[in-house]
């Protein structure tokens, strides 16, 4: 369902009819349906259904629409959708469904237009539907030459839709998906234009920087603005307003808010001042379910994440009284409007929000905390707020990926692979639903494809800070703990990563990707070879990663199978960042939580990876034809667990958990 | 009152002289190009040039830069070898930290106009990408080089 206007049925793929008529706006405009709007100009104007952070969706949905009408994406224009759920269909950007979840309405809307205009340009010349066909932003026919779209417009109009029938164009034909096109925000991005929710200007901007609580769970006491000068207004933020609690200040500037930020002084209560991530890491050790081990076992123990994305969490809003604006970056444009609403106690038809591009997300900006804040603000002094965020506010107040203890153990044949396994687990749920049963954990994080029977048991024990989805969410804990100790059993039985593998796979789709990535990345003398595979997502992914004598990551070879692929760059994309995540949290990146606040405050202590930490990344699209799967987040815990294996193999010793290379938590 | 010189031309800043650089550019002047990463001076996102040299103006006040010839993003032209090869090679995924990137990868190749992988990486390995763009940078400041002495056509 692509929404009201373009409601679709019957939307297998192949043929598709479209009901509800579709009147034109305005004479010389058409807007087939909610994504597409044509006029006499030759504008063609695609509404953007989701929100870019970076993962390329808004270059696949563009690309989409470019191979459907029969057109350069160079000729299409972009709107970005509001929130807007009711009118675009789902429009939130997790889980790695959004290409899986917007091919089909996107293609069919396109498709949908495409078809009517061939409709109309066939009628105009009194020929048959299938003489005629669509190239280049025009219908030809052999005899009667071309009619451009722009000339169409108003014929295709008033044709209803219902009576024709509507193809989408084959993949042997495809001339835009699959190609070499970039993105569509590139040449914004490299002059600066770009607009992401940090640069938002509206008249009247003011701009609030937050003090925050400076221990976990600490509620405000006292607050004195007394020193506080060239501010607009101080505002407490009360924790029950669905912000974490603080003290707000309003100024002209965002030099001048954070100035009257640093000369505020207040005192704190509660909370837990003496929180120790190590401590919570025991914690967890001795809640691992303790069955009966098989004779060979491994524990791993895993930090807190945070997302840090390169923009800090930000939002602009402006409350009024009859509703209310926001623009900001954000993963659920329509769950925020939703919440706004309900805040504010409007109707969500007052509420508008505006996604802007988002500098990286992974997670982060599913949470409402950074767009209350906003609001709050706003309402307080009636004028558009900016709240921004400092790198410390972002690194020290996130919603982080949770810690947990793995311990894994399996009985092997005489070969030394696995034939029974167990993994005990000890986590906590994320904060949003701090009730998750173990079950719901289970289905997320147990994505195990190999034919070895065994049991997955998980106790969970409630969350002693913030904690939210974090790129694969329980997948980057459970599957690089699977992988490890999968690595480790092929390590102590002597035998290749990859082959030890590929024997356990039965006929899994898994077994051409992991084939192709180990035929493209031979051992060789004196390198480490490595392996691990995810089977999630609706895609098939390997990494094969070769190491040198220290543990150090050469070279890196991963092949996916996401069924078709419709953007090659952007599936490699993705595929690196994940592998740059895996480098990054492999070695070195970790939370720590000492007398009760994060130690790390800025890329300076939160170690991720640099240039100079870069393996060479080879990409190989294994398409099955499958359906098509996700992808975003489909590398990062094999590529994790590869990295960590070839660690292991080149120094001998095992891994205990993540990081390798350092004390964890 | 401080006068710089930005993207050529000049300017006049009404602003207490203790106020970060980066600030001043983005909310007095509206180059919202050059972006606010950590302002620390530990990621580089907003990096661009002051006299030439790369810099961060998240770590300079405006007192300090007084006098002195900013460049930032928007000040490149757009059709910069640098910014060409960013775009030929799709180097961006969000895009965020990539002005910074470009300025540093722009000051590097006014030092040394043809840079091996370990060039490019002491000269860039203070500017942190959280999306992973390391070996596409890398392709592109030596694809750049290339633009740069006329080798693409």
């Amino acid at each position: 369902m692509i929404g009201r206007r373009g409601f679709l049925v019957g939307a297998g793929v192949g043929v598709l009819a479209v009901s509800v008529p579709l009147p034109a706006l305005a004479a010389g405009e058409w807007e087939p349906n909610v994504l597409l709007r044509l006029d006499s100009a030759g504008g063609i104007t695609l509404t953007l259904p989701r929100p870019e952070t970076g993962q390329g969706v808004r270059t696949v949905a563009a690309m989409l629409a470019a191979e459907e009408l029969a057109v350069d994406v160079a000729d299409l224009r972009f709107v970005q959708a509001p929130g807007d759920t009711q009118r675009y269909g789902p429009q939130s950007i997790g889980g790695s469904r959004s290409v899986q979840q917007m091919t089909v309405p996107v293609r069919t809307a396109a498709a949908t237009a495409r078809c009517l205009l061939v409709a109309a340009a066939a009628r105009r010349w009194g020929v048959p539907v299938e003489t005629c066909h669509a190239r280049d932003g025009a219908v030809h026919h052999r005899r009667h030459g071309r009619l451009r779209y722009a000339d169409l417009v108003d014929d295709a109009a008033a044709i209803d839709p219902a009576t024709i029938e509507v193809t989408l164009i084959p993949r042997p034909r495809w001339r835009v998906l699959g190609g070499r096109g970039g993105r569509i925000d590139a040449r914004d991005i490299v002059t600066g234009r770009a607009r992401y929710g940090i640069d938002v200007r509206v008249p009247d901007r003011r701009v609030a920087a937050v003090l925050r609580p400076p221990w976990i769970g600490a509620r405000l006491d006292t607050v004195d603005d007394s020193a506080v000068t060239g501010v607009e207004a101080v505002v407490r933020l009360d924790p029950a307003t669905g912000v974490q609690g603080g003290v707000a200040v309003i100024a002209t500037s965002t030099a001048a808010a954070l100035r009257g930020r640093a000369a505020l002084r207040a005192t704190w209560t509660g909370g837990t001042p003496n929180a120790d991530s190590r401590a919570w890491l025991d914690q967890l050790a001795a809640a691992v379910p303790a069955p009966e081990p098989f004779a060979h076992t491994a524990t791993y123990r895993l930090p807190l994440l945070a997302h840090a994305p390169m923009e800090p969490m930000n939002a602009t809003a402006h409350v009024r009284p009859d509703g209310a604006t926001l623009w900001m970056p954000t993963q659920d444009p329509g769950g925020h409007r939703d919440r706004v609403a309900a805040f504010l106690g409007v109707d969500r038809a007052a509420v508008r929000v505006e996604p802007t591009l988002s500098g990286g997300a992974f997670g982060r900006r599913f949470e409402t905390d950074f767009v209350m804040e906003a609001v709050v603000c706003s309402r307080a002094v009636g004028k558009p707020v900016q709240v921004v965020w400092t790198r410390d506010d972002d690194t020290r107040h996130d919603s982080y990926r949770p810690m947990s203890v793995h311990r894994l153990s399996a009985e092997v044949d005489g070969s030394g692979l696995p034939v029974r396994r167990a993994h005990d687990v000890a986590t906590w749920p994320l904060s949003i639903f701090p009730a998750m049963p173990p079950d719901l954990v289970r289905l997320i994080g147990d994505q195990f494809p190999y034919t070895v029977p065994g049991d997955v048991r998980i106790a969970l024990l409630p969350a002693p800070l913030r904690t939210g989805f974090w790129r694969a969410v329980y997948a980057g804990q459970f599957v690089y703990a699977e992988e490890c100790f999968l690595g480790e059993l092929a390590r102590r039985a002597r035998a290749d990563q990859v082959d030890f593998r590929l024997r356990l796979l039965g006929e899994s789709r898994l077994r051409p990707v992991l084939a192709a990535a180990g035929e493209r990345l031979r051992p060789r003398r004196g390198r480490v070879r490595a392996a691990a595979c995810a089977l999630d997502y609706g895609s098939a992914c390997a990494i094969v990663v070769e190491a040198d004598r220290t543990g150090t990551p050469t070279r890196v070879v991963a092949a996916v199978d996401v069924g078709t692929t419709l953007h090659p760059s952007g599936l490699r994309a993705q595929v690196e960042g994940c592998v740059l995540d895996a480098v990054s949290t492999v070695f070195g990146a970790q939370v720590t939580v000492r007398d009760g606040a994060v130690v790390e405050s800025s890329f300076r202590d939160y170690a991720w990876a640099r240039i100079d930490q870069a393996p060479d990344i080879e990409v190989l699209a294994v398409d099955s034809g499958a359906p098509i799967g996700g992808l975003g987040e489909l590398a990062y815990p094999p590529a994790a667990a590869a990295l960590a294996t070839a660690w292991s193999m080149a120094r001998g010793e095992p891994v205990t958990g993540m990081p390798v290379n350092r004390p964890v938590g | 009152m401080y006068r710089l010189r930005v993207n050529g031309r000049d300017s006049a800043l009404d602003v207490p002289g203790d106020t970060p650089l980066l600030w001043a550019l983005r909310d007095d002047l509206g180059l919202t190009g050059v972006k606010y990463g950590c302002g620390v001076g530990a990621c580089g996102a907003c990096t661009s040039l002051v006299d030439g040299q790369a810099a961060r103006p998240c770590v300079r006040t405006v007192e300090e830069c007084a006098d002195s010839d900013v460049t930032t993003i928007e000040g490149l032209g757009g059709d910069h070898p640098v910014q060409r090869a960013w775009v030929d090679l799709d180097v961006a995924q969000c895009g965020y930290c990539q002005p910074g990137q470009i300025m540093a990868a722009v000051a590097l190749l006014a030092e040394d106009p043809d840079p091996d992988d370990a060039a490019i990486d002491r000269a860039l390995r203070d500017n942190v990408c959280r999306c992973g763009t390391y070996p596409r940078i890398r392709a592109a400041v030596r694809r750049a080089a290339r633009i740069a002495r006329g080798g693409v056509a």
